[in-house]
């Protein structure tokens, strides 16, 4: 089942002579429970397409239709309760809320809505994510790879319908990466998580079940393992 | 939101939070002061207003029966209607069209326009001006345009320190927007964080103000206390002042706190969270000046200062209305001491000592000249009454000086030929040495008329010329009663003069002024009318320079006076200083309402410019990375340190300047007179202190950023 499509899309920055085309008529779909890696050297525009696959930017052309929702004919209200609750993002530097608890900033989706998170399953991510003794903290009291864990806590507590994962490793060290990297693995093979992984280090791309090879803002490659 | 976020937020932001709960304490504070100030000194000189002249608005003078008071009554604006003997007083329910609702009222009744007369002077309180008044007084405009610009002043304290701690938070509030926070819910938590932070301290401030109002009011009673004539003022209040205060400061707070979700709601939430309060610029700048002056690092500093142009945009204006409002309120109050002093003490200096009204008493029936006369240490005495009456001076009759400027109605504006002849009645003997004074024999037989008019095309109000204002050849003259009852009486003409008896008292501009023997008077008064219920005695003391001596005179001319009238006297001695006394006063207080001022830019700069530096640490950490050693920093510091207080004073000596310039000419001053005691130095020690104040706020910021930790602030660096 088809989990999200992007057709023709393009992203554009700037104007006249300063004009920088990140992304030409990029076209990708993503199964439902697949694990694919993005991969591209700097510069490439894999970060773009992550953020506005993740909503929280705009293509300049195309369409991207995530869990049959087309997130282009969105307004602002719409896209942020359609962030809330069908995509989970997990950013390199963990963009956590410094002035609230690890418990909070992961329960954060769900308080936006007013519901009453599932103690059960809170408890399963973060015993997984092994931050459960954490959770009083504030995020400057943790770890750059604890940070990292409390994030896709966040990402995961509202079971997206896709998990968008921009770097994570990106800033961590060697053990933290394979870590956070087997955690993903794991969300995506015990619940059935969909995950598109951004990355510019191959090991880490090699772990997923698919790579896609991104330059000059288009995908000049997509093989399945 | 608010129990998951922003409660969080607050607990651990105590330093940003006190910080919007001082600056909306302080500015709701002098915001409560400076208005609940104004209204009193307003309802004060309202009040002086009506204890000296009456509450009237309009008032019609003349022959106005039941009828024609039945018509005013039902007249759809007049509110009351009170007869006073032969005039008519009239309120109106909207004072606004009082000069289109009374020539209306006029014409009902059948009277001319002469008929009726205006409370000008009450009427100006509530910035009500006739419109063919070409020079109305600003004074009262002057005032409010002040107080409008240090209002706006303090608003934008409240908005400043709002904006500053919500800048640093759009990248939160971008990490809220990522994980789906929509803006209404981001709108609504910065709503009840403001009104959080903002009620109690905006609540506690405006009381405060009004405390602190009530007792500047006290102080100014305690420093006006010997002013002769003056009251006491009442501390008054009233609720719309602080529904004012109060609704400006909270619009202040929730339009501050309504821009970062205004600006989030213009990015994408990728935006916000790359929003980590760096500087940018959108297009290559250059600063020639500051590059050619300082080199590298007046590039650097010039290249911030227009990043954040839009940031500082408020604490330069908040600057600049607080100095602009310093620099015209001394230049204001200096040019009204020099006038007060060559129009009021210099003028007449030599023409009294000792002043006495003796109240209802008409001078003819005053009997006591002879023993004030035998007072020891009484150079002269002069009794005189004042009245008011009409005289007809036809065409013909208007001396050649006159006719050549276009006659009486070029002058005055008038196009009758009646024109108002004050008469000053002279007790016998003062009239008779009146007489030898101006070289007229001397004798009782009739009254002499002092023979000017203003000439206000060729000279101005403070270097009067006048000109004949009648031809000299009439030796009878007929004056007419001011009450409309066709009361007229003839009096001889001794002599025309163009000198008048020493007197402390101002004529008419465009007035012919007779002087009367009482006994003269004493025949025509009943029939003329328009005498004022006093007489007055103008005393010159033989020793004139002594403080002690004019007291003394002072208590032996009540002593002779106070069995037997009811009397008020004041001395020039005394009065001079009461008033030095109330300068004095009134320069303090105006000088606190400066320091006030000074205080607010200060205080805002200082806010402001500590603020910007600190969102500015991972700028200053870039240039450090790439070898910018601290000495080339804290050149930079002072550079833009230079450029910020420099900038309000490049605005605003010029837009002082040339307030000056057309106060003076409006005042007809000569320049120099007013240059000569120009307050140029509390001005240049603001000055100084704003520079001191920017500079200290660069060296509490430069210290901290100097000691930054380069890895950390560096860190994110890469996030983009």
């Amino acid at each position: 089942m088809e989990i999200l499509r992007c057709s023709q899309v393009t992203k554009i920055f700037g104007k006249g002579d300063n004009q920088v085309t990140a992304l030409d008529k990029v076209d990708l779909s993503v199964e439902k429970g697949e694990f694919a890696a993005v991969i591209g050297a700097s510069g490439s525009g894999k970060s773009t397409l992550l953020h506005i696959l993740g909503s929280v930017d705009k293509p300049t052309e195309g369409t991207v239709t995530v869990d049959g929702v087309d997130i282009g004919e969105l307004n602002q209200r719409e896209a942020a309760i359609f962030r809330r609750r069908k995509v989970g993002l997990i950013y390199q530097f963990y963009n956590l809320i410094p002035t609230l608890t690890v418990e909070k900033n992961i329960l954060m989706p769900l308080l936006l809505d007013k519901k009453k998170p599932d103690r059960e399953y809170f408890d399963t991510i973060v015993k997984t994510l092994g931050i459960e003794d954490k959770l009083d903290s504030l995020p400057s009291q943790l770890s750059g790879g604890q940070q990292q864990r409390a994030a896709i806590a966040r990402s995961l507590i509202y079971r997206p319908a896709i998990l968008f994962a921009d770097e994570p490793t990106g800033n961590l060290d060697r053990k933290n990466s394979v870590e956070i990297i087997d955690l993903l693995k794991l969300s995506n093979r015990n619940l059935k998580q969909t995950i598109l992984l951004i990355t510019h280090d191959e090991k880490v791309a090699l772990e997923a079940e698919r790579i896609i090879t991104i330059e000059d803002g288009r995908i000049i490659s997509d093989q399945r393992r | 939101m608010w129990k998951d976020y922003s409660r969080s937020y607050l607990k651990h932001n105590r330093a940003a939070c006190v910080s919007v709960m001082a600056a909306a304490f302080i500015a709701s504070l002098f915001l409560s002061l400076l208005c609940c100030t104004a209204y009193n000194f307003w309802a004060y000189e309202l009040e002086k207003i009506v204890r000296e002249e009456g509450d009237w608005q309009g008032r019609v003078t003349g022959a106005v029966d039941e009828d024609g008071l039945s018509v005013i009554q039902n007249f759809e604006n007049v509110e009351k209607v009170v007869r006073n003997g032969d005039t008519v007083d009239i309120y109106f329910q909207n004072i606004r069209t009082i000069y289109e609702d009374m020539p209306l009222i006029a014409e009902l009744l059948g009277l001319e326009n002469g008929d009726i007369s205006y409370h000008s002077l009450l009427l100006s309180r509530y910035l009500v001006h006739s419109p063919q008044d070409d020079e109305p007084p600003l004074l009262l405009t002057l005032y409010l345009g002040i107080l409008l610009l240090v209002s706006v002043s303090l608003i934008l304290i409240i908005r400043n320190s709002f904006e500053l701690s919500m800048n640093s938070r759009l990248h939160q509030f971008g990490i809220l927007s990522g994980i789906g926070a929509t803006p209404g819910q981001i709108r609504i938590c910065l709503l009840q964080e403001a009104v959080y932070l903002s009620v109690l301290p905006l609540l506690i401030g405006s009381l405060a103000g009004i405390g602190a109002s009530f007792c500047v009011i006290g102080a100014v009673n305690l420093f006006a206390a010997n002013m002769p004539g003056r009251y006491e003022a009442v501390f008054q209040y009233h609720p719309a002042i602080f529904a004012a205060t109060l609704l400006a400061s909270a619009e202040a707070v929730l339009f501050s706190a309504f821009i970062p979700a205004v600006k989030l709601s213009r990015m994408t939430p990728l935006e916000a969270i790359r929003n980590t309060g760096g500087l940018g610029l959108k297009r290559r700048k250059h600063s020639p000046l500051l590059s050619r002056l300082f080199g590298m690092e007046g590039e650097l500093a010039g290249n911030a200062l227009k990043a954040q142009r839009k940031a500082l945009r408020i604490s330069s204006l908040s600057l600049l209305l607080s100095f602009l409002g310093f620099s015209i309120m001394l230049c204001f109050t200096t040019l009204s001491e020099i006038s007060t002093r060559e129009t009021y003490f210099e003028r007449y200096q030599d023409a009294w000592d000792i002043m006495v009204t003796v109240k209802d008493t008409a001078v003819e029936d005053f009997e006591l000249a002879k023993e004030l006369r035998n007072i020891k240490g009484i150079g002269e005495l002069v009794v005189y009454q004042k009245a008011q009456g009409m005289a007809v001076i036809p065409k013909e009759a208007q001396s050649e000086e006159l006719l050549a400027l276009g006659g009486y109605e070029a002058l005055s504006g008038e196009t009758q030929e009646q024109v108002k002849a004050p008469v000053v009645v002279l007790e016998d003997e003062s009239f008779l040495e009146y007489c030898s004074q101006i070289g007229v024999p001397q004798s009782l037989e009739g009254g002499i008329v002092l023979n000017q008019i203003w000439d206000s095309t060729d000279s101005d109000f403070r270097n009067r010329r006048y000109i004949p204002f009648v031809k000299e050849n009439i030796k009878q003259e007929i004056l007419f009663g001011l009450d409309g009852n066709g009361g007229k009486a003839e009096i001889s003409v001794l002599a025309y003069t163009r000198e008048a008896p020493v007197l402390r008292e101002e004529y008419e501009d465009y007035g012919l002024v007779h002087f009367l023997p009482a006994s003269v008077w004493g025949n025509i008064s009943e029939q003329l009318g328009g005498g004022e219920a006093e007489c007055m005695l103008r005393i010159l003391a033989g020793q004139r320079d002594s403080l002690e001596e004019l007291c003394s005179l002072e208590a032996s001319v009540m002593e002779v006076l106070k069995p037997v009238y009811a009397a008020e006297s004041e001395n020039r001695i005394q009065e001079k200083l009461a008033n030095d006394q109330m300068l004095r006063g009134m320069m303090i207080i105006l000088g606190a309402f400066c320091v006030l001022l000074a205080a607010i830019g200060i205080a805002n700069v200082f806010s402001n410019t500590l603020g910007f530096l600190r969102q500015r640490k991972r700028e200053f950490a870039r240039y450090m990375s790439i070898g910018v050693t601290p000495q080339e920093m804290k050149k930079i510091f002072c550079i833009e340190a230079f450029v910020i207080a420099g900038r309000p004073f490049l605005v605003t000596l010029p837009l002082t300047a040339l307030f000056v310039q057309f106060a003076v000419k409006a005042s007809h001053l000569k320049p120099m007179v007013f240059w000569a005691e120009a307050p140029a130095a509390p001005i240049l020690l603001f000055g100084l202190v704003i520079v001191g104040f920017v500079a200290l706020a660069y060296f509490i910021g430069g210290k901290r950023i100097l000691s930054c930790d380069l890895n950390i602030e560096l860190k994110n660096d890469a996030l983009v």
